[in-house]
């Protein structure tokens, strides 16, 4: 669980944010060390890191502009990939 | 406390530490540190107390410089590593090159996409150098097959050369404010024009601090049957400077192939040079029979080591950064395979015997005696 390290160990954080875009913008602030490691310096996501809200895949949702509600829940899971 | 020497090795897998006394007879190693994600880049910085750097270049989350203070025995990650800014556009892709500066923390790093990028706090912080990151020609820099990698940083006083794959050879001559394209005789197989003012497919980059102007190169080459535009381009890929890196010469004559990665001079002699010619195209031992080659006269002539390797079927690909030679008063060489084979050659190469025979792929190994 790599990520966790970069965030004291916890697994789960409570934003306020009405789009993931804006989650993400969050995270940049309070969570330096774990934005870095899910976007690069261009504010891209990073090729292998999916993002779920709730179930579905942000790409099939509206992408960074996804829109959040309270209690959803921002998964952030690496993809199936290596060798 | 003895003398020991450490071979600080970076694979596709992690990070290792290989280390003996300085007879060099019994090695231990520990690691893999960093598990799973590829080494591209090491060093050992002897300057005061040792200290150990690699680059953890993770595709999944990101970039990473971790540091030892205790002979690699642990590493930590630094508080941060090289990133470009914000509005910079380019994105770190991987760290292909740490070399120790003039200052007493001061280190530099070379990446992909090709920038420099400078630490003076031993790689906590970091700042991109833009007299090269940002020169006219970074644009139109393009990716070899490893990626658009800065790869080679060496410093000579306020000279700074630094090598980009592809890209070509660069110039300071102000300690890093200003840097020109610095090509001349430096062939390329590749575009229509064979010596183009930039845009070379440079490998490596060696030198010797008891021959400040002379400079040896391994360059892109295996165009010698080259039939495209522009015609031929023998011998194109082992090249030595005299004037600083200002221009180029081939010192290829009596290679089995011109093309390889890694070029090493010895510690105690600026004449003696070695490569590790691989066969044009498949990047392998010429024959499946590896062997390192030297010169003793700057590379007028060379000569062939390759007692203790197998005779064939051995396939080795060395990388950029894969071979080094220790500073005792007998060095001996070491490299690393892409097969992950690390072989010591004993007495400047002429004997050599395989250290560990089944690690990962091996991208690059720095050794240093402490």
């Amino acid at each position: 669980m790599p990520l966790r390290g970069t965030c004291k160990g916890r697994s789960e954080l409570q934003l306020f944010a009405p789009t993931v875009r804006a989650a993400l913008a969050e995270l940049e602030s309070s969570q330096p060390a774990l934005h870095r490691s899910i976007c690069d310096e261009t504010g891209a996501l990073r090729r292998h890191v999916n993002l779920f809200v709730n179930h579905a895949h942000i790409r099939d949702r509206d992408g960074l502009d996804t829109p959040l509600s309270p209690g959803d829940m921002l998964i952030i899971l690496p993809a199936v990939s290596g060798g | 406390m003895p003398e020991k020497v450490i071979l600080s090795i970076g694979t596709k897998k992690g990070h290792f530490i290989a280390e003996s006394a300085k007879t060099r007879r019994k090695w231990t190693i520990r690691g893999p540190f960093a598990p799973g994600v590829a080494v591209y880049s090491t060093l050992i910085d002897t300057r005061g107390a040792p200290k150990i750097l690699f680059s953890s270049c993770n595709p999944f989350f990101g970039m990473k410089v971790l540091r030892s203070t205790d002979s690699g025995k642990t590493f930590k990650e630094t508080k941060g590593a090289p990133a470009f800014p914000k509005d910079d556009g380019r994105a770190l892709a991987n760290i292909w090159s740490l070399e120790a500066g003039a200052g007493k923390k001061e280190v530099w790093a070379g990446v992909e996409p090709a920038s420099l990028f400078r630490s003076d706090d031993g790689g906590d912080s970091w700042e991109l150098v833009g007299s090269l990151s940002n020169h006219d020609h970074a644009r139109k820099w393009q990716p070899g097959n490893g990626g658009l990698c800065l790869h080679t940083i060496l410093r000579d006083g306020n000279r700074i050369h630094c090598g980009i794959s592809t890209g070509g050879h660069y110039l300071s001559e102000d300690g890093g404010r200003t840097f020109e394209a610095s090509n001349t005789g430096v062939g390329a197989g590749f575009t229509p024009d064979p010596y183009p003012e930039f845009g070379q497919c440079v490998h490596k980059i060696a030198g010797h601090k008891d021959a400040p102007g002379r400079l040896y190169m391994q360059n892109h080459g295996g165009w010698a049957e080259w039939e495209g535009p522009g015609g031929r381009r023998p011998d194109i890929g082992v090249l030595r400077s005299d004037d600083h890196g200002k221009s180029w010469r081939s010192i290829a004559k009596g290679l089995p192939s011109d093309f390889g990665f890694p070029i090493v001079v010895h510690p105690h002699d600026p004449d003696t040079v070695y490569v590790l010619p691989l066969e044009v195209p498949p990047r392998t031992s010429p024959k499946g029979a590896p062997a390192v080659w030297r010169s003793e006269d700057g590379g007028d002539s060379w000569r062939r080591l390759a007692k203790g390797f197998p005779k064939k079927d051995a396939y080795h690909t060395v990388q950029r950064d894969g071979m080094v030679i220790d500073d005792l008063t007998s060095p001996a060489l070491y490299f690393g395979t892409t097969t992950g084979q690390l072989w010591m050659g004993r007495d400047g190469g002429e004997e050599w015997e395989c250290l560990y025979d089944s690690l990962p792929p091996i991208h690059c190994v720095k050794v240093a005696v402490v």
